[in-house]
C-alpha cells in the first residue's frame, strides 16, 4: 500500500496535529518564496526600466543574479533533502492515472463548491503525502521543470559569451530571454494563486502558520 | 597629331637643355644622381601629355620634392623601367591619368612585393577592383615622386588618410586620442602612445569595418585592462564588448543606432552582396515593396529569401549597437566621460532603438545600410529572424507584456471570482434555508 493509499478516503480521520514540515523543507519554502519576490521585482525592474524606478538597471541586474544563484542553490537543498528523505513520496507520480485525475477533479469540486458549504476536505494530509492531486500536478510542474527551465535560461543569460554555444544550439539568445520570460509569466501567475490558495485553510492563517512552524492543525 | 607636336615640343626643349651646361643643373641638384639628370633636363620643365580621355598630364618632376624622396637612390629608371638608352615611351598612348597610376601601383609591387600584398587584401585595393576610382592607389597615399620615409606618416595632421576622410581627421583631431597627440603625447600628464590612423586601421591592409569586428580588438590592444575594467561593473562584460562598439558609450555625444547585420553563420562572415545581384539597396528595396523600411513580416521574408536562393548559406541577423556615423566613430571622449548608464539603452524608448538599420557588405567589403521599421525588434516574429540581438528594455516583445498583464489579470481574477462564488454559494444556501 502506497502512503498516498493509506490515507484517502472519506473514511479516514485526519489527526489531531501532523508534523507536515520539516525544519530544511520550512526553510528552503521561505527562502524561495523571499528569492522569487526578490527575483520578481528585479525582473519587473530590468524588464520595464521606463515605467520602474524601485532601484538603478544595474543594481536590479546584479540583485536578479545574485538571487537567482542563491534560488538555484536553494533548488537543490530542497532536491537533496527529498532525494535522501522518505519524503520524496510526496512527489511521487500517481501511475494510477484515472484514480489520480478523478481525485484531481474531486479536489476541484470541493473549491469550487465543498469548501464554502464547509463539507469535509477530499485528501487527509500525511507527512509522506501531504499535497492534494492538485497541489501535487502543479508542484511536480513547477520543480521539475519551470523552475530547471528558469534557473538554465537565466544562467544563460547571466554570461552570454560564456554559453554562447548552448545559446546558439537552442536557437540563440532570443528564444532564451522570451523562454525565460514565458517561465517569468507563469511564476507571477502561480505566486498569486499560491498565496490566495494559502489562505484556504481553516483560518486565512493556518496554512501560513503550517509553514512557520511545520505542524498541520485539526481541521474542523 | 597633337602628340606628334607634344613630342616634338619635348624634343626641341631637350635639345635646348642639351645646349645648357649639365654642371650648373648639378650644381642646384647635387643629392640627384647623374643619370637623373638627363630625365630632369626635361621633366623639370612644365612638359604635359594629352592623354586619351582628353586630359592633359603634367610630365613635369618637382626636383626639390624628389630630392627629399627616399625613392631618389634607386633613380628614375628604378620606377620607369620601359625607359633606357634610345628608349622612351613618350609616343605610347596613355589611356588616363587613373590608368597611368594603376599600371605603376604594380611597378611599386616589384620592390614592395609583402607591402602590396597586404594592400591587395584591403577595402582601398576591393573598391578599385570593382571600378571605384576614388579608391586610393599607391600614388594617392605616398605620391609619385616625392615618397617620404614611414616616420612622415605619423603627423598629427593625419596626412595621407586625412586627403579623403577630412571629416573624420577633423574628429579625430578632437579627440582624447588626437588631442593627446597635439599635445606631444602627454595625457593627464602621463606620457602615451596615442594612436594615428594606421595604429588601429593598418596601414596597407586596412579592413573594412564590418569586416573587423569594429576594431573593438584593436582597441583592446592597447587598452589591455579594458576588459577586465569592465567587468568589475558592466555585468555581462563579454557580451556588451561583442556587440557594442566602443565607441557607443566612448563618444558620449554620438547619435546611436541599432544595426541588425545579414551574417553567414556557415562562413562566421558578415554576407556580401551576391556578384549576380543588384545593390544592396536594390536587393532590400525590393523586399520593402512600399518603402517605409523593413517591416518584421518583411525583415523575416528576406532572411528566408536569402536561404532558399542560395543553399551554402544560413544567414542570421547579427544586432549591433553602434553610431550612426563613422565620423562620431573617431569623436572617443577620455573614459571619465563615458556614457555609463545603463538607462540610456535599456529603455524600451532609449533612443539607440527607436533608430534601426539593416545592413549588409557591399562586392568591396563596406556596409551598406538600409532603414528598417523599429518593431522589427519588438514583434514575436523577431525571435526568429533577429535571434541573435537581445536587450533588456529596447528588444521587449509586446506580445509577452500583454501575456503578463494576462498573467497579473488572471492571478487576482482567480481569488476575487472565488471569493464571489463563494459569497454567491453562501446566499442561496442562506436563501434555500429560509
Amino acid at each position: 500500500m502506497t502512503p498516498s493509499e493509506s490515507t484517502q478516503g472519506p473514511n479516514r480521520q485526519q489527526p489531531e496535529r501532523v508534523y507536515l514540515h520539516a525544519m530544511p523543507v520550512r526553510i528552503w519554502h521561505w527562502a524561495n518564496a523571499l528569492g522569487f519576490l526578490v527575483l520578481i521585482a528585479t525582473g519587473f525592474q530590468i524588464r520595464y526600466v521606463d515605467l520602474f524606478s524601485l532601484m538603478s538597471f544595474e543594481t536590479a541586474v546584479h540583485v536578479h543574479n545574485w538571487a537567482g544563484f542563491a534560488v538555484i542553490a536553494n533548488w537543490f537543498l530542497w532536491f537533496f533533502y527529498y532525494i535522501s528523505s522518505d519524503k520524496i513520496t510526496n512527489y511521487h507520480a500517481d501511475l494510477d492515472a484515472g484514480n489520480f485525475f478523478k481525485r484531481y477533479f474531486h479536489q476541484i469540486e470541493y473549491y469550487s463548491q465543498g469548501i464554502f458549504k464547509g463539507e469535509k476536505k477530499p485528501h487527509d494530509v500525511n507527512p509522506h503525502d501531504k499535497f492534494n492531486p492538485m497541489q501535487k500536478l502543479t508542484y511536480q510542474f513547477v520543480m521539475f521543470i519551470t523552475a530547471p527551465i528558469t534557473f538554465f535560461t537565466g544562467l544563460m543569460m547571466w554570461d552570454v559569451a560564456r554559453f554562447q554555444g548552448l545559446i546558439n544550439a537552442v536557437g540563440g539568445i532570443r528564444v532564451v530571454n522570451t523562454v525565460h520570460v514565458l517561465m517569468f509569466i507563469l511564476f507571477v501567475f502561480f505566486i498569486l494563486l499560491h498565496a490566495y490558495m494559502g489562505m484556504l485553510g481553516p483560518k486565512p492563517s493556518s496554512h501560513y502558520k503550517e509553514m512557520f512552524t511545520g505542524w498541520e492543525e485539526p481541521h474542523d | 597629331m597633337k602628340t606628334g607636336s607634344t613630342f616634338c615640343a619635348l624634343l626641341l626643349a631637350i635639345a635646348l637643355l642639351g645646349m645648357a651646361p649639365a654642371v650648373s643643373m648639378a650644381d642646384h641638384h647635387e643629392e640627384v644622381s647623374n643619370p637623373d639628370l638627363k630625365c630632369l633636363k626635361c621633366h623639370s620643365k612644365n612638359l604635359k601629355k594629352k592623354l586619351e580621355d582628353g586630359e592633359k598630364m603634367s610630365l613635369r618632376i618637382e626636383v626639390e620634392e624628389f630630392e627629399t624622396s627616399v625613392h631618389r637612390v634607386i633613380g628614375c629608371t628604378g620606377c620607369h623601367r620601359d625607359v633606357a638608352k634610345g628608349k622612351h615611351p613618350s609616343k605610347q598612348p596613355i589611356a588616363s591619368r587613373r590608368a597611368y597610376s594603376l599600371k605603376h601601383n604594380q611597378t611599386c609591387s616589384q620592390c614592395h612585393e609583402a607591402v602590396h600584398d597586404a594592400y591587395k587584401g584591403s577595402v582601398h585595393a576591393s573598391m578599385v577592383e570593382h571600378g571605384d576610382v576614388s579608391a586610393p592607389i599607391c600614388s594617392d597615399c605616398h605620391s609619385a615622386h616625392a615618397i617620404q620615409p614611414r616616420t612622415v606618416y605619423e603627423p598629427v595632421n593625419g596626412e595621407p588618410c586625412s586627403s579623403c576622410h577630412t571629416d573624420i581627421n577633423e574628429a579625430f583631431a578632437q579627440s582624447v586620442h588626437g588631442l593627446a597627440r597635439s599635445e606631444g603625447n602627454l595625457l593627464r600628464g602621463d606620457h602615451v602612445k596615442a594612436p594615428s590612423c594606421a595604429d588601429c586601421h593598418n596601414a596597407h591592409d586596412i579592413s573594412a569595418v564590418t569586416d573587423t569586428q569594429y576594431l573593438v580588438p584593436t582597441c583592446i590592444n592597447c587598452h589591455e585592462v579594458a576588459e577586465l575594467a569592465h567587468e568589475q561593473w558592466l555585468p555581462n562584460a563579454a557580451m556588451h564588448l561583442k556587440s557594442v562598439g566602443c565607441a557607443a558609450c566612448h563618444s558620449p555625444q554620438a547619435e546611436l543606432r541599432v544595426d541588425l547585420q545579414l551574417y553567414d553563420r556557415l562562413k562566421q562572415a558578415p554576407v556580401r552582396q551576391n556578384e549576380n545581384n543588384g545593390t544592396v539597396q536594390e536587393t532590400l528595396a525590393a523586399i520593402d515593396t512600399n518603402g517605409d523600411g523593413l517591416d518584421p513580416i518583411e525583415l523575416w521574408k528576406l532572411i528566408r529569401q536569402i536561404n532558399d536562393q542560395e543553399p551554402d548559406i544560413d544567414v542570421t541577423l547579427l544586432g549591433r549597437l553602434e553610431v550612426t556615423n563613422s565620423v562620431d566613430a573617431h569623436r572617443l571622449a577620455a573614459s571619465t566621460e563615458a556614457v555609463r548608464s545603463c538607462e540610456n539603452c535599456h529603455r524600451s524608448d532609449a533612443e539607440p532603438f527607436q533608430n534601426v538599420t539593416v545592413s549588409m557588405s557591399r562586392k568591396d567589403g563596406r556596409k551598406e545600410s538600409f532603414k528598417a521599421d523599429r518593431r522589427v525588434l519588438n514583434s514575436a516574429m523577431s525571435v526568429d529572424s533577429v535571434g541573435g540581438f537581445y536587450a533588456p528594455g529596447g528588444t521587449r516583445i509586446k506580445l509577452l507584456d500583454w501575456l503578463l498583464v494576462l498573467a497579473l489579470l488572471g492571478g487576482l481574477a482567480v481569488p476575487i471570482g472565488h471569493i464571489a462564488l463563494g459569497k454567491a454559494l453562501r446566499k442561496k444556501q442562506e436563501t434555500d434555508k429560509k
